[in-house]
């Protein structure tokens, strides 16, 4: 019976084929849209390092002045001040790593004439970031905490500024200058992907620097400070320190570096006892006159607040959504109107004595197989439609980026193809619910009354 | 018309008029909505430019040796650039049309009350004009020997006198007399002198943002800080531009301890200026198309079905005296009324996504003018998916309802 | 009246030609019941469809009411099947999405007759074939009697001058067959020329005139037969 029915359905999907082609066309085009939006936000949604993510905390403390406002999240409250920066890292907080990031920029170059400087976005840290972050390593290794404390001249390159200054050869022990100084090659990192570049708070896509040094050898060459300051009202210009000023940064309330710390397990418990005490600490001091309090914001926490923030993606995603419902209700209109042609012959085998049962199962193929055509040209929809967006992306970064940086919040993976597979078959299977109610509800008798 | 008949056909399919009415609705919804947001972030886009942008080259040199003498490097890159076979003029400058930084303030008097008015300020030197091919409208230009040079934090003083584009004389002096007025640029700074007006140029992003493209003030400025140096705008012969690029990078190459950060045409920062906002735009009204030819094929590819259906209903139609003319306004009436449902709910929608759309983004994007358009352009489209299947029915031979069974 | 000179009709397909027609001559006057028999696949529908103007004939001269309806356009012929032919047919052919009043109704709203008219005229049609107090029903809640008594009522209610009818009876049992003729002859009685094919000879008798088809070709012969018949009444 059931290949007797296959063969009825694919009999029917074949009788008007041009109404198959639009009903499938409309499925797949609607699907590759829905598919290529929700593909966007599966990857834009998705964690980096995302086995250790949870442990990765972004350490703030309220040092604000009195008059500030309340802060409901992490999104709201300020960073943290150079002094706080360094009286934690001098804590001793059993099992916890700690690191600081700030953001830099300056020009690489090397002797060799022939390659011209590399303008570069730097990270200023410490020895505890590759530890933590579990960073890749090509050639050499990270920098020890020694180097932190006497401010050495080392750098570690990324594996794309170590193409583009050395040819992609091992540089470890090799010299480059970063502006007029000259720092040491201790170490190159491998290929390194984050779905969002968290460690700097910026939360890019795809928007990799090209080195990391010292944060004390930044402080000690005056390397500018590429940071938000926020400082309290008596201090005018606040910018004013990306340059110069640093002793008087460095003894200020301004908060500005980014503070990470590593608790695995049952270690947040007593982290957050010593920040606490930390803040008391500071109080007795005639710091933090606020109340005690401080954020501890892992990365999942912050993906999820900052996502819910909206904004364009969102606004596409409802209209995709709309797109997929015409896409649907299109295909299910001609479907009905096909399968309602159908009620005299459907009278006529009811008559002869086939039972619902078969009916249901006839259309129920037929359905499903144009779900299944659907999806897997939605599947090519999506990717076609990915590619175009990636284009668009392109052109809008105007070329900074390249196709292979965009490639991997461009791409399906297996969760998202099993995704448009099942809301294809899904979704298809759905809206053809009532057409196929129809057909199966057709009584032996109806169509056989002359008309 | 025959509005009865028809309605009592519709009433016999509900389903599929249900669906063919929600199709439409939601279609307008999107539709309209995508317009919408279109032309709210294509308001601004494109608009002209003032100047030769395709002649001008604008490069972006940065010294990380700062030890290097600017003073002297920016007039030597001078000389350099203005040797180049090519190349017509030039000037140091802080900022880009097209890619002003921000927005900046100037006020008309020296209180802390004072009204501000939005603006860029420009900097640059006696060929800043020149090089843009600027015309002046009033006053007079800058001469030589006001150009102020130097260091940013060691300047004595800052230039006494600005010049202002054409709008910006409009924006701070309604009547027309600008010229020869005083303003100030910052509060608390020295006044300056209005001493001439020039023709629009487009600022940046950020103004054309709220409309304001072609604000401008020019101050006989060069200065530097550390890590900011000059730019410089270079106006070349006609169509030679993209040939220089790679020569004026090699000039400012010669001297050493810099780096160049970019050598472009004006044209790409003009795209760069409008690319975010065009290929999203752009994006929504491809999505549009796409929609609105489903849509439509669907449309005609139901009817066309449908059609097929009734061609007994249409052959005694015929057979009773219709024309074939009867036959095809019945169908394209049927759909007519149809669509017009759909898109009366289609309207509710609209209005209440376009509201949903303006708390998002801040910006008030309903304008009743597109929805309506967008709904008429669908009954349109939806008429012509009609037109072309229910003509060829009407060729049924009205001899079929004597022939088929 | 109507009449047809050296009419021919001719099925091209792309295997075969099937001279459905050939050379008929014949003329029926105003008011006259004629009757058209003849074997199945003999032209009976054919003749019946030209005659109606539901199809077109590559020779021969065709005068309806004294107009000649060779080369007429589309519309023209529109307009002459809604003014002066009715139709009845083997199966009916109401449209199943209209109640009795409005299946009535859809000749002369071609006709273009005011609501008030096509109310009076759709009302009287219904009261001729005894159908009134239905109005509102749908097609399918009647039996076939009283679908074709509709289908009656919608031929006459444009007040035509010819009512074609191709097999009225075939689709229905003796008695209602008996009540639908009773009915084509009350209506011929006012004034309606009627041509009716059908396979019953004994409805055939009953019509004033008999014309035979085979294979074909017509043959009048049997109108001395129908006057004998008419005369003995
Ligand atoms: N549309 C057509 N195309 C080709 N041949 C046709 C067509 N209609 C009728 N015929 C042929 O014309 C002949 C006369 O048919 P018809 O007038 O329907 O016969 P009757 O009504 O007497 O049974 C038959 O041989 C039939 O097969
Ligand atoms: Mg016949």
């Amino acid at each position: 019976m059931f290949a007797y029915n296959a063969k009825l359905a694919f009999k029917s999907l074949n009788d008007r084929p041009s109404l198959t082609i639009l009903m499938v066309a409309a499925i797949a085009i609607g699907l590759g849209l829905f598919m290529t939006t929700l593909t966007l936000a599966h990857q834009a949604g998705k964690i980096p390092i995302p086995h250790i993510s949870q442990q990765i905390h972004l350490v703030q403390l309220d040092n604000r002045e009195v008059t500030a406002d309340d802060a409901e999240n992490f999104n709201e409250m300020v960073d943290l001040t150079y002094q706080d920066t360094n009286n934690l890292l001098n804590l001793n907080m059993a099992g916890a790593e700690q690191t600081l990031v700030w953001n830099s920029y300056g020009i690489l170059n090397v002797e060799e004439q022939n390659i011209q400087p590399l303008r570069s976005s730097i990270v200023a840290t410490n020895h505890a970031f590759f530890n933590m972050f579990e960073v890749p390593f090509l050639y050499g290794k990270a920098w020890d905490s020694d180097a932190d404390q006497f401010a050495q001249a080392v750098i570690v390159l990324t594996k794309k500024s170590n193409d583009y200054l050395f040819g992609g050869t091992n540089s470890v022990g090799q010299q480059v200058r970063l502006n007029t100084q000259v720092l040491t090659v201790i170490g190159v990192l491998d290929d390194w992907f984050l779905a969002r570049k968290f460690y700097d708070r910026s939360y890019y896509q795809a928007f990799p620097d090209q080195g990391l040094i010292p944060s004390n050898f930044a402080f000690d060459n005056n390397f500018p400070r590429n940071a938000r300051f926020d400082c309290w009202s008596t201090t005018t210009n606040p910018r004013k320190f990306t340059n110069n000023y640093l002793t008087e940064l460095k003894t200020s309330e301004c908060a500005w570096i980014t503070f990470w710390a590593k608790l695995p397990n049952n270690t947040k418990e007593d982290y957050q006892t010593q920040l606490g005490q930390y803040i008391d600490s500071q109080k007795l001091l005639g710091r933090f006159p606020r109340k005690n309090q401080y954020f501890l914001t892992n990365i999942n926490e912050q993906l999820s607040i900052i996502s819910s923030m909206g904004g364009r993606q969102q606004m596409l995603g409802v209209i995709s959504y709309m797109f997929f419902a015409v896409c649907l209700i299109n295909a299910v209109s001609i479907l009905l109107a096909k399968f309602m042609r159908r009620t005299k012959e459907v009278s006529l085998r009811r008559a002869l004595g086939a039972k619902k049962r078969t009916i249901l199962q006839q259309h129920l193929i037929e359905v499903i197989l144009i779900g299944v055509i659907g999806g897997l040209f939605g599947i090519a929809v999506t990717y076609l439609s990915l590619q175009a967006m990636l284009r668009v992306n392109l052109y809008a970064s105007d070329y900074m980026r390249t196709a292979a940086d965009l490639m991997p919040y461009h791409q399906m993976d297996w969760e998202m193809i099993m995704m448009a597979f099942s809301v294809s078959v899904g979704c298809t299977l759905l809206v053809g619910l009532y057409p196929i109610w129809r057909i199966c509800n057709v009584s032996p008798a109806s169509q056989l009354k002359a008309q | 018309m025959e509005f009865r008949p028809i309605l009592l056909s519709i009433k016999h399919n509900k389903a599929i008029a249900m669906l063919v009415i929600i199709q439409v609705a939601i279609t307008l919804t999107v539709l309209s909505g995508s317009l919408l947001m279109t032309t709210s972030t294509l308001k601004e886009w494109n608009l002209p430019s003032g100047i030769p942008h395709d002649n001008i080259i604008s490069a972006v040199p940065q010294f990380y040796d700062l030890d290097v003498d600017v003073r002297q490097s920016v007039v030597d890159d001078l000389a350099g650039i203005k040797a180049l076979p090519g190349v017509i003029n030039a000037s140091p400058v802080t900022q880009r049309p097209f890619d002003a930084q921000g927005i900046q303030k100037v006020y008309l008097d020296a209180t802390n009350e004072a009204q501000e008015y939005d603006t860029n300020i420009f900097t640059g030197d006696a060929n800043f004009h020149e090089v843009l091919q600027l015309s002046l409208i009033e006053g007079r230009l800058f001469r030589e020997n006001e150009i102020v040079t130097g260091k940013k934090d060691e300047l004595n003083a800052t230039p006494p006198i600005v010049m202002v584009s054409e709008d910006m004389a409009k924006a701070l002096f309604p009547d027309g007399d600008a010229l020869g007025k005083t303003i100030w640029l910052a509060k608390g700074a020295s006044p300056v002198e209005i001493i001439g007006i020039y023709s629009n140029f487009m600022n940046g992003e950020r103004l054309n943002y709220f409309g304001q493209s072609y604000r401008t003030v020019l101050q006989p400025l060069v200065t530097w800080q550390n890590r900011e140096d000059p730019s410089y705008l270079i106006r070349v012969e006609d169509g030679m531009a993209e040939g220089l690029l790679e020569t004026v990078r090699n000039q400012l190459y010669q001297i050493d301890g810099r780096y160049i950060n970019q050598v472009e045409v004006l044209t790409r920062t003009q795209k760069r200026m409008y690319d975010g906002r065009g290929s999203h735009a752009i994006m929504l009204l491809v999505i549009s198309i796409i929609l609105l030819l489903i849509t439509a094929f669907g449309m005609a590819g139901l009817v066309s079905f449908l059609v097929t259906q009734r061609q007994k209903q249409i052959g005694t139609r015929r057979a009773l005296g219709a024309t074939k003319w009867d036959v095809v306004r019945y169908f394209m009436l049927e759909n007519g009324i149809l669509t017009s449902i759909g898109i009366l709910t289609g309207l509710v929608l609209s209005i209440v996504f376009a509201f949903v759309l303006t708390e998002d983004s801040g910006v008030n994007i309903l304008d009743m003018s597109y929805i309506f358009a967008t709904a008429f352009f669908i009954l349109l489209i939806n008429q012509l998916a009609v037109y072309f299947p229910a003509k060829k029915a009407a060729n049924v031979e009205p001899a079929i309802v004597t022939r088929a069974a | 009246m109507l009449k047809m000179e050296n009419v021919s009709k001719i099925y091209r397909t792309n295997l075969i030609e099937t001279h459905a027609l050939r050379k008929v001559d014949l003329h029926i006057g105003a008011g006259e019941f004629v009757s058209v028999t003849g074997p199945s696949g003999s032209g009976k529908t054919t003749f019946l469809n030209l005659a109606g103007l539901l199809e077109t004939f590559e020779e021969g001269d065709f005068y309806l009411d004294g107009q000649n309806v060779k080369g007429l356009s589309d519309n023209q012929l529109s307009e002459l099947r809604n003014e002066k032919i009715g139709f009845i047919f083997q199966s009916f052919n109401l449209l199943p999405e209209l109640p009795l009043f409005d299946n009535v109704d859809v000749p002369l709203r071609y006709r273009g007759f005011n609501a008030k008219e096509r109310k009076e005229r759709i009302e009287n049609a219904l009261e001729i074939v005894g159908l009134s107090s239905r109005m509102q029903h749908l097609p399918t809640q009647l039996s076939g009697g009283q679908q074709q008594r509709v289908a009656i009522a919608r031929a006459i209610a444009g007040q035509p001058k010819f009512l074609l009818a191709d097999e009225p009876t075939g689709n229905l049992d003796s008695l209602m067959a008996q009540q639908v003729m009773e009915l084509l002859e009350k209506i011929n009685q006012q004034g309606t020329t009627i041509i009716m094919v059908t396979h019953d000879e004994q409805l055939a008798r009953r019509a004033h005139r008999n014309i035979q088809i085979f294979d074909g070709q017509v043959s009048d012969l049997a109108k001395d037969q129908t006057d004998v018949l008419i005369q003995s009444e």
